[in-house]
């Protein structure tokens, strides 16, 4: 056995060798984003792509954030994040709660419209959603971001908590019954807790398909004021497209969220991605 | 509850509300703006209508334009050829450069945990950000260039993303280079779970390293491999967003890097603001052509995802 997974020195160095290049391939368009956004002005960055910043001009962060309106747009993609996630854990661990442990007529088909939603991505239907959220007069608000990005993870956020709840033994909910608790009581004293590692791994996937979520608010939103980071971007890379020192410190400041949220819950994130993968 | 509703209504009936009060804000929440849309393509896809003003009913016109009409049909082909050119440029990296890094990973390497949170690292972050750091790192006067210069591999700077032969298949690299870590994680789950008994016994036959793992580690793989290619496919026939962000609906240099996903957007919404050959209807037939171009992968997933629960 462990004569297939040890190593020998000599190749130990030729394993190395390869990861490392890996890594470089990785990390070197990050490391050069950073250099590049502390440098004073763009005839640095293109004069020495690779030098080090002087001085280093920590100026930029603070001129895309105030400048560009990038603190507007960051508190957007806030709000339609952190909606998103709330509307989510919510609405599927109740409706998985019902389907999985007090089925009734017609549950089964309702899990399977949900299946649907899991198979056919919901872009295919660009123009019906467009519709549907124009005849509601959502149009050019953040609630129509927040809840067709909510819906679109309802599925697989179902799908993952149905089988967890399956999981649980039915006998403490016996038993609760037994003392009159009602499915309200049921549902938040004990499966909530239960439930909780699912939830968490349904918030995080939650959480970084709306902080990256590009096509929806393109799609819904025109209000500048309204702009999420994404589409924020976007318009930055129109005003400042010739400014790359301050392109990449804006590229660096849309990064940081999901970022410090993956290094916080790198192992929820890669288990999350295994069960949720269903939906890339 | 309180006694009074108690008295009102009886155990069962406060149950039935309770649960019906449970189910129905995720049942709403994923028929309207979900469920409702999906079924409408339909409908849709039998009129024409330029997203506002009457509809007007044209059977299946949109289908008949789409597949017979030389304007549409040229783009349709040339986007899901494009598309497959991107699909098997995606899944090919994946498959090689993916499968290699987590067979290393697998073994005794130094620092294989660090190695593994590199190679995650570009998964989280938002496709936007990826979209322009790549875009200014491949540009002719940007970061990688400028070092191919300096070792000397080119004499003048290669603009990637400017030209015809190479922007697409450039796309596709940038999404390789955002999404590896997940082809690797899938791989690298397969190989772990490889039961080692079946290890030792290969062992105990004599097989050297590379012998066990070509006929024990390899076929075990097979079922990541095809989750992976499920996946992406899914994914890329209806996700255009590398393309739109760098270069917009009209997926330049001449439509070169035209897939489904723009094609789609440019139906419903045409390719500026000023366009007047938007038509929804359209759109909903494209929508359901590429539908039915990745169900038997999505299906297999859903299906596969059944036998599992």
């Amino acid at each position: 056995m462990d004569k297939i997974f040890k190593l020998s020195k000599k190749e130990q160095v030729v394993v190395q060798f390869i990861m490392i290049a890996w890594a470089l391939v990785v990390l070197v368009p990050f490391l050069s984003a950073v250099l590049n956004a502390l440098k004073p002005n763009v005839g640095a960055v293109f004069r020495d792509p690779f030098g080090f910043p002087d001085p280093i001009t920590w100026g930029n962060f603070a001129k895309a954030w105030v400048n560009a309106n990038f603190g507007r747009y960051f508190a957007n993609s806030a709000f339609i994040a952190l909606s998103s996630v709330a509307i989510v854990t919510f609405a599927s661990s109740t409706t998985a709660f019902v389907l999985a442990r007090m089925p009734f007529k017609g549950s089964t088909l309702i899990f399977i419209c949900f299946m649907i939603g899991v198979i056919i991505p919901i872009r295919l239907a660009l123009a019906p959603l467009f519709d549907t959220v124009r005849t509601l007069g959502l149009l050019d608000s953040l609630w129509s971001v927040i809840f067709v990005q909510a819906a679109s993870m309802m599925p697989v956020a179902v799908f993952i908590l149905v089988s967890f709840f399956q999981n649980i033994s039915k006998e403490i909910e016996e038993a609760a019954i037994m003392d009159g608790a009602m499915p309200f009581t049921i549902y938040w004293k004990i499966m909530v807790p239960l439930i909780r590692p699912a939830l968490a791994t349904i918030a995080l996937l939650t959480f970084v398909q709306a902080w990256n979520e590009y096509f929806l608010p393109l799609i819904f939103i025109q209000s500048e004021e309204l702009y999420p980071l994404t589409l924020g971007l976007n318009q930055f890379n129109r005003q400042f497209a010739i400014q790359w020192h301050m392109m990449f410190a804006a590229i660096l400041i849309m990064m940081a969220p999901t970022i410090i949220a993956f290094v916080l819950a790198s192992k929820q994130f890669i288990s999350g991605l295994t069960q949720g993968g269903v939906k890339e | 509850m309180n006694s009074q509703r108690k008295s009102r209504f009886s155990y069962k009936s406060i149950q039935n509300m309770q649960k019906a009060l449970l189910l129905l804000p995720g049942v709403l929440l994923y028929g309207i703006f979900n469920f409702t849309p999906l079924m409408m393509m339909i409908p849709t896809s039998l009129v024409d209508w330029p997203g506002i003003g009457p509809k007007e009913f044209v059977g299946l016109d949109n289908f008949k334009k789409i597949l017979g009409n030389e304007y549409y049909r040229d783009q349709l082909i040339n986007a899901i050829g494009q598309n497959v050119v991107f699909f098997v440029v995606i899944i090919g990296t994946f498959l090689v450069i993916g499968t290699s890094l987590a067979l290393l990973l697998s073994f005794k390497t130094y620092g294989r945990k660090y190695y593994q949170v590199i190679y995650f690292l570009p998964y989280p972050m938002a496709g936007a950000a990826v979209a322009y750091l790549l875009n200014l790192f491949v540009n002719p006067r940007g970061p990688l260039n400028a070092l191919m210069m300096q070792v000397g591999l080119t004499d003048a700077p290669i603009p990637f993303l400017g030209s015809e032969d190479t922007a697409l298949t450039t796309l596709a690299l940038f999404y390789s280079w955002h999404r590896m870590g997940f082809a690797i994680m899938l791989i690298l789950s397969g190989i772990l779970a490889v039961r080692t008994d079946l290890l030792e016994a290969s062992m105990l036959d004599g097989a050297n390293r590379w012998q066990s793992i070509r006929n024990v580690v390899f076929p075990v793989l097979g079922p990541a491999f095809i989750l992976i290619t499920v996946i992406i496919m899914v994914d890329v026939f209806n996700n255009a967003d590398y393309t739109l962000l760098i270069m917009g609906a009209e997926a330049g240099p001449f439509r070169s890097t035209d897939i489904m996903g723009t094609f789609l957007y440019r139906s419903a919404f045409g390719a500026s603001a000023a366009a007047s050959d938007a038509n929804f209807g359209m759109s909903a037939a494209i929508g359901l052509i590429t539908t039915l171009l990745i169900l038997p992968a999505a299906l297999f997933l859903a299906l596969k995802n059944f036998r599992n629960n």
